[in-house]
């Protein structure tokens, strides 16, 4: 049994909304093959081909020579086997083949129909970002107006546009303004608002995060023995500081073609205040022994809840720890801070069975997740992997921290 | 009862005369003949030796009406088309322009220039001239799209101390027609908004603001306001009230009949543009008459100016971007 399957204009690139066809590889009544080119197409940016998502018969044309389609269009019908065209997720009925052709119209010459109406996914779990592109461009009305609010193209990410390639119009986003005014709206508090401006710069970059599973036995038999208490991110923080003392390469920033290598070794460390983030800095974190950060560490946790902390012990720290394990949290992917390429993560501590090799047999061990947050225009995964290994390594001799 | 453009601007002419000893007009024709398009029909035998021939040179038309113009009259003069102001140039704009402020004389004279094409009229008889004269400090030039604009903005025109540059439109001289002369006037320098929308500005003048109407008409039929405004006057120019619109609107696109090479549309893009960057949503555009001279042939023609389908095309592509 056979039944017909669009042609469709594939998704071509990012910001691709529609592609002139330069040359048809096929007539109607030719038998194609599953992944045959069956047209040439040019984009702004390359020449493509488009390809036949199964084999089957070419039954109908609607694409011309040299006319744009948008991204989505049916450019012709396929005879095909129903089982394949099932598996394609095709077997729809067939839309109209009048009305296809209409919806592929182009720039035509029949002036007095609105062109180019907004393109519609003809077909199901088809990849159609016909409005992908949002707030991406602004005009400079929009641009204006945003800066008047004070809001940000982030702001507006869930907000599909209706002008060309998907914008959003200075008429969709007013009437997005008054649709927010129907909900109860509540003033973000300043600290909520520079956290939001802070990981906004950071999400700039392209951020990944690796993870080690890691015993902390050593360690918590060390803290039970040690004055003053330590917690496990003050650990962890300075055997970070310890590793990158050893090679600061991977908290350098990458500015240009010039990777920055930090001058001092100053940590920041995570505490939670109302409604928001603190981040204070151990200076040299890598010249002072645990004990001694220890002290300050205390005090500026303190400080930080106050929402007191002093100017020396903030900003231009080179990386952070934040022990999202507190929350029971076993996983998570922090995000750096702007100015920072790490972000040391710690999970919390589960009993977990261990193979021991000398007993050969299993044992309890208190495990958690350690977890690296990078920018990876500056490092990848396997130097990422290498300072959260270093870091998970010295966290086994505590005592010589 | 109605009356149109044309005979609103004999009524205005007629008025003039019979308010003021100080007007006279002076013209090729425009006595016994009554003009070239009857513009000034009867008016030499209502007012007689009122309004009287020339002979066949604007340079000595114009000369002339300064001359009685620094003497203390108001002359009113007609060119028979505007395509012929051009051997008058010399005494317009470096005489009539310049005269107060090198003398501190006025110099209240009224150049009436029948404008815009008709079909079938080619180079010579079709051509807008207002850039040119927009151009020159010193001048105020009028380009009435209704009735009531023509016929009051010229008794405004003869009123007024300076050189005022008239641009009547020859296809709006027996198509344009109102149920009465009006008793009451926008000031000169005030442009009108003709149809209020909210998705697009279309600003026009002259004979333009209707094909803008009958575009924002056909466009009405897509669910789409178009907002027309009518200059009126381009010098002074009412950017205020362009700038308004495009507040409301966010886009812009401004028509002329003229050529667009640093035309009216330009200028109006460029105040918008530099004054109004922050209110516009999409790019401005403007369409004009084609970059050629004008054709005679009616086909042609009519594609050469901005028409309601063109206006109607362009004015989707505005709304696209």
């Amino acid at each position: 049994m056979t039944t017909r399957i669009p042609i469709i204009m594939p998704q071509l690139g990012e910001s691709i909304a529609e592609a002139t066809i330069i040359n048809l590889l096929i007539s109607v009544g030719d038998q194609v093959g599953a992944d045959q080119d069956v047209m040439e197409v040019e984009t702004n940016k390359a020449t493509m081909n488009v390809s036949s998502p199964c084999p089957g018969k070419v039954q109908q044309l609607l694409a011309n020579l040299n006319e744009s389609y948008p991204v989505g269009a049916v450019l012709g019908y396929l005879e095909v086997n129903v089982e394949d065209a099932r598996r394609l997720g095709l077997e729809r009925p067939a839309p109209d083949p009048n009305a296809a052709s209409h919806a592929g119209d182009g720039n035509g010459e029949k002036g007095h129909e609105p062109e180019r109406k907004t393109v519609q996914p003809t077909i199901r779990s088809l990849p159609v970002p016909a409005h992908a592109a949002g707030a991406s461009y602004m005009s400079p009305r929009m641009k204006a107006r945003m800066a008047e609010l004070g809001l940000h193209a982030a702001d507006l990410s869930g907000l599909p546009g209706s002008g060309a390639a998907g914008r959003v119009t200075i008429q969709d986003f007013e009437k997005f303004l008054a649709r927010l005014e129907q909900h109860k709206l509540t003033d973000a508090s300043s600290m909520r608002v520079a956290v939001a401006d802070a990981m906004r710069r950071s999400w700039t970059r392209p951020l990944a995060t690796v993870a080690l599973p890691c015993s902390f036995d050593n360690m918590l038999a060390h803290r039970k023995v040690t004055q003053p208490k330590m917690g496990p991110a003050l650990y962890a923080l300075r055997a970070l500081a310890v590793a990158l003392s050893e090679n600061s390469a991977p908290a350098g920033r990458l500015i240009g073609s010039k990777i920055v290598h930090p001058a001092s070794i100053d940590v920041g460390f995570a505490v939670e205040a109302a409604d928001g983030v603190l981040v204070p800095v151990l200076r040299n974190a890598d010249a002072r022994p645990l004990r001694e950060l220890a002290v300050r560490y205390n005090e500026l946790v303190e400080l930080a809840r106050q929402r007191r902390l002093p100017k020396d012990a903030t900003g231009g720290s080179i990386a952070t720890v934040t022990n999202f394990g507190t929350f029971g949290l076993t996983w998570a992917t922090p995000i750096p801070l702007p100015e920072q390429t790490l972000v040391l993560g710690l999970g919390a501590g589960r009993k977990v069975p261990f193979w021991d090799e000398k007993r050969t047999q299993f044992v309890p061990i208190m495990e958690a997740n350690l977890t690296l947050s990078f920018d990876h225009r500056v490092l990848d995964g396997g130097a990422a992997g290498r300072l959260v290994g270093r870091v998970a390594e010295l966290l086994q001799t505590p005592e010589k921290l | 009862m109605s009356i149109t453009y044309l005979e609103a601007i004999r009524e205005a002419q007629a008025k003039a005369l019979a308010d003021d000893d100080r007007v006279f007009i002076y013209g090729q024709d425009v006595g016994a003949f009554g003009g070239a398009f009857k513009a000034t029909k009867n008016l030499a035998a209502q007012f007689p030796g009122r309004v009287f021939d020339a002979p066949i040179s604007e340079d000595a038309i114009v000369g002339a009406a300064i001359g009685a113009a620094i003497d203390g009259m108001r002359p009113i003069i007609e060119m028979q088309f505007a395509d012929f102001s051009t051997p008058g140039l010399n005494q317009i704009l470096n005489h009539a322009a310049t005269l107060y402020w090198r003398t501190r004389v006025p110099c209240p004279i009224t150049v009436r220039l029948p404008s815009g094409g008709t079909s079938g009229s080619g180079p010579f008889h079709s051509q807008s001239m207002e850039a040119i004269y927009a151009h020159y400090p010193g001048l105020i030039v009028m380009t009435p799209a209704t009735v009531e604009d023509a016929y009051s903005m010229l008794l405004e025109a003869v009123s007024i101390d300076d050189p005022v540059i008239f641009c009547e439109h020859k296809y709006l001289y027996y198509h344009l027609k109102a149920a009465a002369l009006p008793t009451e006037a926008m000031p000169v320098g005030k442009a009108r908004v003709a149809r209020a929308g909210r998705d697009l500005t279309i600003v026009a003048y002259s004979a333009m603001v209707h094909e803008a109407l009958a575009a924002a008409e056909e466009l009405a039929t897509e669910g789409v306001e178009i907002e027309v405004v009518d200059l009126r006057s381009i010098k002074p120019l009412d950017t205020d009230t362009v700038m308004a619109s495009v507040a409301r609107t966010g886009r812009l696109l401004c028509v002329g009949e003229a050529w667009p090479w640093g035309g009216v549309t330009s200028e109006v893009l460029a105040r918008v543009a530099t004054e109004g960057f922050n209110l516009l949503d999409a790019p401005p555009q403007r369409l004009n008459a084609k970059d050629t001279p004008i054709p005679y042939h009616p086909d042609l023609w009519s594609v050469h100016r901005p028409t309601a389908r063109s206006i109607a095309a362009a004015a989707r592509n505005v709304l696209r971007s």
